[in-house]
């Protein structure tokens, strides 16, 4: 009876086994990452914990954010760059810290009115663009820091422990420096990836490979899981190897409203206006979040509150380009 | 004139893209943010200068012309982009000096070109509160030159920020930017308003040209300033943008009509 348990202290022992540092472990070996979005991240996903999401504007992994939220996993710290569904993590009261170059915090979006209202709104750490992505290169990197030259000169180091200015140990010269930062989690969604977690993501990149690969705990969302084979004819286009993912989740048109290279476009603003004001974003959260047990209801229910052939005006013309030839 | 200062032919937002593409060099390679410097760059691209390059933060590289973008990244301006990076890669081609041109815009800026995008008021305590720095403070401390564009108000233009986010020539004294550890030869070069242009002297802006052709003066101007700007001697009126470009700048750089006087139009549903 004991299997059937879920939660309490059973249910920290073996989350903690799961999400050990080393995610080369044993049970990670012998078992499949694959797994529906629901089970990859409750096992993977923590209260408490720094999340990291992929996708500066293009492909990020909106199903899994949608899932932290029908999960309700809270007290999270933030890391991404112009995360678009991020808004739904505000609005639910679910972050306690965001680690970003911006943030809209402006008390005319209802999402952050209604994190006010319930004394839920995170303390916001501010660096730049370039700085969030130094700060994960280091962590990706295993540094405790990386010197910048910007952000200093800026106001933004009186308010950030983070961020600071150091002398050159060879030149002696004036440098910034940045901490590193290492997300407990980091969810990337991509074009494609083999079952063992192999991915591979195109298109602009924003702070992607560094953010996922500072990750400790890395779930992989993913249009098709391919073939090994696939990747490893490829494989320059791979942005995490296998042994550093603990999970692999198959899930078309996962990064919708945002667009994906080669796979669609995106409806971004048409996400705004829907998750907006007030009424508009309380039918959403209501309807297509809590009022769904998954992204594939999402996407039927998404396609039925919208004009006949919603889905279909995000299909691109796809180009290709000549193979990459390998051999041996 | 309406509102947005339009004399019929064109408006000041017009003249906005049109001075900013005139600052563009042949061979310049251009950081550009959301917004009328994407319109800036292109109208460069489709007239003078063609061979220009234009990044664009997410990690995208170019040398030719795109789709006008709502946003920075859509599958307009990555689709048959030279190169795909990201953010990371982007900054460094900055960083190491590689890039001659940067061009934002601006919440507020100061008499020395430092530019707010945090907070009026007290940081902990602010009157307002904008998003934040972005790519912004990266593209002013690295780049040769960086243009920054806005609308232009006293309430925009005061003499001193509450919060720096991106630095331009701090308080004014000279070397205070190298002293600070940016790079030698960067800084602020020019900043675009709906009203003027203005330049650097000595770290401090200067009126440099009135937009006279939708009807702005110079007394105007001054009075959108904080405080008492100093004008250059060989002030003039803004070139007017040609009849040729204000047919690029419809036709070919903006054809879908996303930006009118300056203010991005609702989306009809597809980012493309």
């Amino acid at each position: 009876m004991i299997f059937a348990v879920s939660g309490g202290l059973y249910g920290r022992i073996a989350r903690a086994r799961i999400t050990d540092k080393k995610p080369s472990g044993k049970v990670q070996r012998t078992m499949s990452k694959v797994m529906k979005m629901q089970e990859a991240i409750s096992r993977f996903v923590q209260s408490g914990d720094i999340l990291f999401l992929s996708g500066m504007q293009h492909g990020e992994p909106s199903a899994a954010v949608h899932e932290i939220v029908r999960q309700k996993i809270d007290h999270l710290t933030l890391v991404s760059a112009l995360t678009a569904t991020s808004n739904l993590l505000l609005g639910e009261g679910l972050l306690d810290k965001v680690v970003s170059g911006y943030f809209n915090q402006d008390l005319r979006s209802y999402v952050v009115h209604k994190a006010k209202e319930m004394g839920r709104f995170p303390v916001f750490e501010e660096v730049s663009h370039f700085g969030l992505s130094m700060a994960l290169m280091a962590g990706q990197m295993g540094v405790p820091f990386l010197p910048i030259k910007s952000q200093i000169a800026s106001d933004m180091p009186k308010y950030n422990r983070n961020i600071t200015t150091m002398q050159c140990p060879f030149t002696g010269e004036t440098i910034g420096a940045i901490r590193a930062i290492n997300p407990d989690v980091g969810i990337i969604h991509v074009q494609r990836a083999d079952a063992d977690g192999n991915a591979q993501k195109w298109g602009t990149m924003g702070v992607d490979a560094e953010g996922i690969n500072a990750s400790r705990r890395v779930i992989v969302t993913t249009e098709k899981i391919v073939d090994a084979d696939v990747i490893r004819r490829d494989p320059n286009r791979t942005i995490i190897p296998a042994f550093r993912v603990s999970a692999v989740v198959e899930q078309p048109f996962g990064a919708h409203p945002m667009h994906l290279a080669g796979c669609y476009s995106g409806d971004m603003w048409g996400y705004y206006a829907d998750t907006g004001p007030q009424e508009s974003y309380e039918t959403y959260v209501e309807k297509l979040v809590y009022g769904v047990k998954d992204w594939d209801e999402y996407l039927k229910k998404r396609a039925a509150m919208k004009p006949a052939g919603y889905f279909q005006n995000f299909a691109i013309k796809p180009v290709k380009s000549e193979p990459v030839t390998s051999g041996f | 004139m309406d509102e947005n200062n339009d004399n019929g032919k064109y408006s000041a937002a017009d003249q906005m893209v049109v001075a900013g593409a005139h600052q563009i060099r042949p061979d310049d390679v251009i950081y550009v943010g959301l917004g009328l410097p994407f319109l800036s760059a292109l109208l460069a691209k489709y007239t003078h200068a063609p061979n220009s390059t234009i990044i664009i933060e997410n990690g995208i590289v170019r040398s030719t012309g795109f789709t006008l973008p709502r946003s920075t990244d859509t599958p307009g301006s990555q689709f048959m982009a030279d190169q795909l990076s990201g953010l990371f890669y982007i900054n460094t081609l900055g960083q190491a000096g590689y890039i001659t041109t940067g061009f934002i815009g601006a919440g507020q800026i100061d008499r020395y070109g430092n530019v707010n995008d945090t907070c009026v008021g007290d940081y902990r305590n602010p009157v307002h509160r904008w998003a934040g720095s972005g790519g912004a403070t990266d593209v002013i401390s690295f780049c040769q030159r960086t243009i920054t564009v806005l609308r232009q108000s006293k309430k925009r233009f005061p003499e001193k920020v509450d919060f720096i986010t991106c630095p331009g020539y701090l308080d004014g004294r000279p070397g205070q930017r190298e002293k600070a550890g940016l790079s030698l030869g960067t800084g602020p070069a020019l900043v675009i308003t709906d009203l003027a242009c203005y330049t650097f002297e000595n770290g401090e802006m200067v009126v440099k040209s009135v937009h006279g052709g939708v009807g702005v003066t110079l007394e105007k101007v001054k009075a959108e300033v904080g405080w008492d700007i100093k004008v250059a001697a060989d002030v003039k009126d803004t070139p007017p943008p040609t009849d040729e470009e204000i047919k690029i700048l419809r036709e070919r750089v903006d054809p879908r009509r996303i930006w009118v006087g300056g203010k991005r139009q609702a989306s009809r549903g597809q980012e493309d």
